[in-house]
């Protein structure tokens, strides 16, 4: 019985050895990857702050204008008139028009003579 | 001895059989207790490691340190104005260095800025640590590593970065290669920041959330585009500018010119023509005789206690003396002046004869009320104080009434112009975004509403018909108002008239005022032959083109109706 139980044990040790050994190895690999990847976090955080750098550099006022002033005969931009600016206040109403009989006519015409207006191009316009 | 054992017979034999198992079984026994005594322990070390926190750090790692970030600044809508980002800075340990002399060919090829000799000197010994060259870029990072020297690695440091390069310079000033913050906002945030860790007894930590400043950038760099233009336009030597919310006390742009790139701040200090002190801060850090801006002050002062009305009238049809000076108007009317018009024509006789009206020591304490007095209230730590009389003389207080003998910052001009239009509430300026609620709590009342909209209507007047109408032309439809100023400046210690100092105080729009406006140029030449020197054709043109450009962006939508001029015109003039 205290044989068998020794053997067990061996074995047990022995594949203990063997596991934490590997383990040790797996977790120094594992340190090392780590190390790498945060080289290559903190490369790339860098990398990140300067194309941030670059971004907001590029959406600086101070940039983009002077662009927007070599371009403007091709782009057809001009700075705004005073005049250009306008409310929908500003805007008259529609003036009041009688609805359009004839054109009603027509497309109740139509209709009776089994025609669908929405395949035809042009009836005539019922609205004002 | 063992056969008289043997013969002794199995009794003691069997005696010491069971002795002997005993203590085998004993023995056994201690051996277990023993062994799970060590399980026991080995257990109870796991139990320890698995309840220990983990400490992250990685030895060999010491960047934190370097890496201590300042916040990111904002302008009011989100725009990046000053930045953080990370720069690889270059370090060698001359103990590890195997080849000194490849070392240093192979660096000074790869540096082409770094003196060899200085590398040299720097790789030669045995200290464990130096700084070869700070703040380089990815590129060349990447250039030094292939060329594999033992003995040089890279830590990564955190830069101070403007991406708008010269055009707030002087509101976000710099930081030294440490980034500690040693001019303008940058510096006014340490000061803040240690102020604070002081109280606390903290170490160096810092808040890393976004500032929002109260600059429009747009407007900024409208702004500053509108003054780099006038210093040519005008052969100037400076020119600056300030505009401010009239109902937050928001600084919405600030610009002097001729400025430096924060992002080499060794420029700030470079001297221009010989003057060292070229690139300083006019708005905050400089103090004029701001001339006939003044009259407004004046004149607020006068109506609102209650000693001229706007129906006054007053004789100025001959210069005042004083003793031997004899003060003189500029465009001579010479006749009886209604109040309206002494501030149309810009009378200096008739601004006397009203600050006369309201009593000079009425006038100088009037000057303290609306802070033209002491340092201007600024976030930045470049501010000069006002050099004003503690008290006036008669011939004092007379050349007081039209803006000569007292300088001040414009900041405080612009700050006065604020309060004066904005129904007569004065706000401290800030940098730092503020809403109205926040804004009203600060308020102190320094005259009356309705002193307020008797100004208004002067200021709508003169931009209308006075020497703010060019300014009114260029930016038709935003209903500006302002009045002009041109200073003579003293040259070897007399007023000159050819040179003269520009300014040009103005307000936009007139029927409900958002935005107050002061503009300087310095030593204007004329633009061409036909066109004037006096301040409405430099800094009044200047005011109008910024105005016409940001009127839209800040909200403000031109309006054409003749109707809003007629409803400013008070009741009693109509």
């Amino acid at each position: 019985m205290i044989k068998a139980l020794n053997g067990v044990l061996l074995v047990i040790s022995a594949v203990g050895f063997v596991g934490v050994y590997a383990l040790k190895y797996q977790a120094e690999k594992t340190g090392a990857e780590i190390v790498t990847i945060e080289k290559r976090l903190e490369r790339k955080t860098e990398l990140l702050s300067t194309l941030e750098a670059h971004w907001a550099y590029l959406n600086q006022p101070s940039t983009i204008e002077p662009i927007v002033i070599r371009h403007a005969d091709a782009l057809g931009v001009a700075p705004i008139k005073g005049e250009q600016f306008g409310s929908l206040e500003a805007i008259p109403m529609r003036p009041p028009s009688e609805p359009n009989s004839a054109a009603l006519e027509a497309l109740l015409a139509a209709l009776e003579a089994g025609i669908d207006p929405t395949t035809v191009a042009s009836i005539g316009d019922v609205a004002p | 001895m063992s056969s008289i054992a043997h013969a002794a017979g199995p009794i003691e034999i069997e005696g010491a059989r069971k002795a002997r198992r005993n203590l085998t079984r004993n023995r056994i026994r201690l051996a277990m207790i023993l062994g799970c005594f060590l399980f026991l322990v080995v257990a109870g070390r796991l139990v320890m490691l698995a309840m220990a926190g983990v400490d992250e750090t990685i030895p060999g790692q010491v960047q934190s340190a370097l890496t201590a970030s300042r916040p990111a600044l904002l302008d009011r809508n989100g725009i990046e104005m000053a930045m953080d980002i990370q720069a690889p800075s270059l370090f060698a340990e001359p103990r590890n260095i195997v080849d000194l002399d490849e070392a240093v060919e192979k660096l000074a090829r790869a540096l082409p800025e770094l003196d060899p000799a200085f590398i040299r000197d720097r790789l030669d010994g045995d200290e464990g640590f130096v700084w070869l060259a700070r703040e380089l870029t990815l590129a060349q990072q990447d250039q030094i590593f292939r060329l594999g020297i033992p003995g040089v690695d890279f830590l990564s440091e955190t830069k101070r970065y403007y991406p708008g390069g010269p055009v707030a310079a002087h509101i976000l000033g710099a930081v030294n290669i440490d980034n500690v913050g040693i001019a303008g906002i940058e510096r006014h945030i340490d000061l803040e920041e240690v102020a604070l860790l002081q109280q606390l007894g903290f170490a160096r930590s810092r808040t890393l959330e976004p500032m929002n400043l109260s600059i429009d950038l747009r407007v900024q760099n409208a702004v500053h585009r509108e003054l780099t233009d006038a210093l040519t336009r005008y052969q100037a030597i400076a020119a600056a500018g300030v505009m401010m919310d009239v109902q937050t006390g928001e600084i919405v742009a600030l610009v002097s010119l001729p400025d430096f790139d924060p992002n080499n701040p060794a420029s700030a200090l470079e001297p221009l023509n010989g003057d060292k002190d070229a690139r300083i801060n006019r708005i905050t850090a400089g103090t004029f005789e701001l001339g006939s801006t003044f009259k407004t002050i004046t004149m607020a002062a006068a109506l609102d206690s209650g000693a001229v009305s706007i129906t006054d009238r007053f004789d100025a049809r001959s210069a005042v003396h004083f003793g031997r000076f004899a003060i003189d108007d500029f465009h001579g009317e010479h006749r009886v002046l209604a109040v309206p018009e002494i501030y149309k024509y810009s009378s200096n006789i008739g601004i006397i004869k009203v600050m006369q009206t309201l009593g000079k020591d009425n006038y100088r304490a009037f000057l303290t009320t609306i802070g033209l007095d002491a340092s201007p209230i600024i976030e930045l730590p470049e501010r000069k104080a006002a050099s004003v009389p503690e008290r006036f003389s008669d011939v004092g207080a007379a050349t007081a009434a039209f803006g000569h003998g007292l300088s001040v910052t414009p900041l405080q001009l612009v700050t006065a112009y604020a309060a004066i239009i904005n129904g007569g509430t004065f706000i401290p300026p800030t940098l730092f975004a503020r809403t109205p609620d926040e804004a009203a709590v600060l308020g102190r009342r320094v005259i009356s509403p309705e002193t307020s909209a008797l100004m208004r209507y002067l200021m709508r007047l003169n931009g209308l018909e006075g020497t703010g109408r060019r300014t009114s032309e260029i930016a038709d439809g935003f209903r500006v108002g302002g009045k002009t100023g041109t200073a003579e400046k003293v040259i070897d210690g007399r007023y000159s008239s050819d040179v003269t100092l520009a300014v040009f105080a103005s307000a936009f729009p007139m029927d409900a005022p958002r935005y107050a406006m002061v503009i300087l140029v310095d030593e204007p030449d004329r633009e061409n032959p036909q066109s004037g020197k006096t301040a409405a054709w430099n800094a009044g043109d200047v005011s109008g083109r910024i105005i016409q450009r940001v009127g839209p962006m800040l909200g403000v939508l031109p309006d054409f109706d003749p109707e809003i001029d007629r409803a400013i015109v008070p009741e009693i003039l109509r």
